[in-house]
């Protein structure tokens, strides 16, 4: 029973929001703003769980006694970031601005830097002409790289020209065939939701 | 520690990327087709025009994408556009605000009267779709708490028909929200994204679904460029450009390798 009274709201809000999508009617203006509005709302609470996840799963852990210095780290930037907020405000110059450019910002940015060197290794190891298909795919990546980068001499006459080539024709029609399936498929995937056949959002099988 | 030859690669790349970083050598690029549509379209802009800059990019991509941040707000004040920044992803947010200070006081603008920041707001395709319908019901207060009607800048704007456009800045798929749900509302789409996102946004590029792109590093050089203020991105395009001819070499010398091995074990 409570799985059918899902399956109803579900198709309830999927014909409503389809209907509004293609009415200018103030009322269905009215609709959709109240809708986006709750939606923010439930995505809201569900940063609340994963706040609850977070810290259980960190508290379990440092009681275990695994990664206790990480765990207690993650737990303390937790704690301190709401607090220098709460205390000196959000604005620039406070301390909360202060540690998240000299914290978070070099340690993510260090992170994402990291895949230079990863990528310099396997340039070297693992990128090899071994078929024609990958000796065309090599050909395009060097000339696309170096579009990329600063070439002078005869390089700047003509390899911007091909570059481009390859973004606006092969690039580009592999990438719409991409997209046109991706929408065919979300239509398609909607559709089953919304018609109620599609059922294992509910979390079960059948 | 017996070293390896991934090894002796990082440290060349290391010592490369630190050597080109301090020469600090003047690259003279020409500008592409698509900074200069972007740059074109600004321009066109009359005085006074709203534009939303929303920033919707994670802290790790801010080398690159600060650069070309920089380069369009700069654009924009110079050229006496209002600026309205947001953010649809957390991290954008004291990233963003920062930055349009930053900028804004460099041209002498005024916070509430030439630019504001709106702040965060989560599940970014319902806040796409309310600022639609109404900019003040989804962000009654800008990023400091102040009401939105003590805001010179923002007390006439109702949604999106009363702003130029949006500029996304984004390292990732947040751009094709803005498309899919603003362009309901006919909401014009500008773009800074990093190089790697190119390709998925060309075809949006190419159908007019997006009005105008900036891409990586050699974008916000190019950007740079056009508007005479040389900044991170003409420095961050020197260590790009010697990473990337030193990865073909790489692949060059890799593939050297392995045509020898072959040819010797046939």
């Amino acid at each position: 029973m409570d799985r059918k009274i899902a399956v109803v709201i579900c198709f309830a809000f999927g014909l409503v929001m389809f209907a509004q999508y293609f009415s200018a009617h103030p009322l269905a203006r009215s609709v959709n703003q109240t809708i986006a509005d709750y939606w923010q709302i439930i995505f809201a609470f569900a940063l609340i769980v994963g706040v609850v996840g977070f810290l259980n799963n960190n508290f379990q852990q440092v009681r275990k006694g695994q990664d206790r210095p990480f765990r207690l780290l993650s737990l303390a930037g937790f704690v301190i970031m709401p607090v220098l907020a709460m205390i000196w405000g959000i604005k620039t110059g406070t301390p909360f601005l202060w540690v998240f450019e000299n914290v978070q910002v070099p340690m993510q940015s260090t992170v994402f830097a990291l895949l230079a060197f990863f990528v310099a290794s396997a340039s070297y190891r693992g990128f090899r002409a071994r078929s024609v298909p990958a000796a065309i795919l090599l050909s395009a990546a060097l000339i696309i790289l170096v579009s990329r980068s600063f070439a002078t001499g005869p390089l700047s006459d003509w390899l911007p020209g091909v570059a481009e080539w390859i973004r606006n024709n092969p690039s580009m029609a592999a990438r719409r065939a991409i997209l046109i399936g991706i929408g065919l498929g979300s239509l398609t995937t909607s559709l089953r939701v919304i018609l109620g056949i599609e059922r294992t959002w509910l979390g079960g099988g059948k | 520690m017996r070293l390896e030859t991934r090894h002796w690669i990082f440290a060349g790349l290391f010592l490369l990327i630190g050597v080109t970083l301090v020469s600090g050598i003047k690259l003279d690029l020409p500008v592409s087709p698509d900074t200069q549509r972007m740059y074109d379209l600004i321009e066109k802009l009359p005085d006074g025009s709203v534009l939303l800059v929303s920033f919707d990019h994670e802290a790790s991509s801010l080398p690159e994408i600060q650069p070309i941040a920089r380069a369009l707000l700069r654009h924009g004040f110079e050229h006496k556009l209002r600026l309205v920044g947001l953010a649809l992803m957390a991290e954008g947010t004291a990233i963003g605000y920062r930055l349009m200070c930053e900028t804004a006081e460099e041209f002498d603008a005024e916070y509430g009267t030439d630019y504001v920041f709106l702040g965060f707001r989560p599940q970014y395709i319902a806040a796409i779709l309310s600022m639609g319908e109404s900019i003040k019901a989804t962000f009654p207060e800008d990023y400091l708490g102040r009401p939105y009607d003590s805001l010179a800048l923002m007390r006439p704007l109702g949604n999106y028909s009363d702003v130029a456009g949006v500029l996304s800045i984004a390292d990732g798929s947040f751009t094709t929200h803005w498309m899919e749900y603003g362009g309901r509302y006919k909401l014009k789409v500008l773009a800074g994204v990093t190089a790697a996102m190119v390709t998925t946004y060309d075809p949006y590029l190419a159908s007019g679904q997006m009005q105008a792109m900036v891409s990586g590093l050699r974008g916000a050089a190019e950007y740079e460029t056009l508007i005479d203020r040389i900044g991170g991105g003409a420095r961050g395009m020197l260590a790009q450009t010697s990473a990337h001819l030193y990865v073909i070499l790489l692949v060059i010398l890799g593939n050297v390798s392995y045509f020898l091995k072959r040819r010797r074990a046939n």
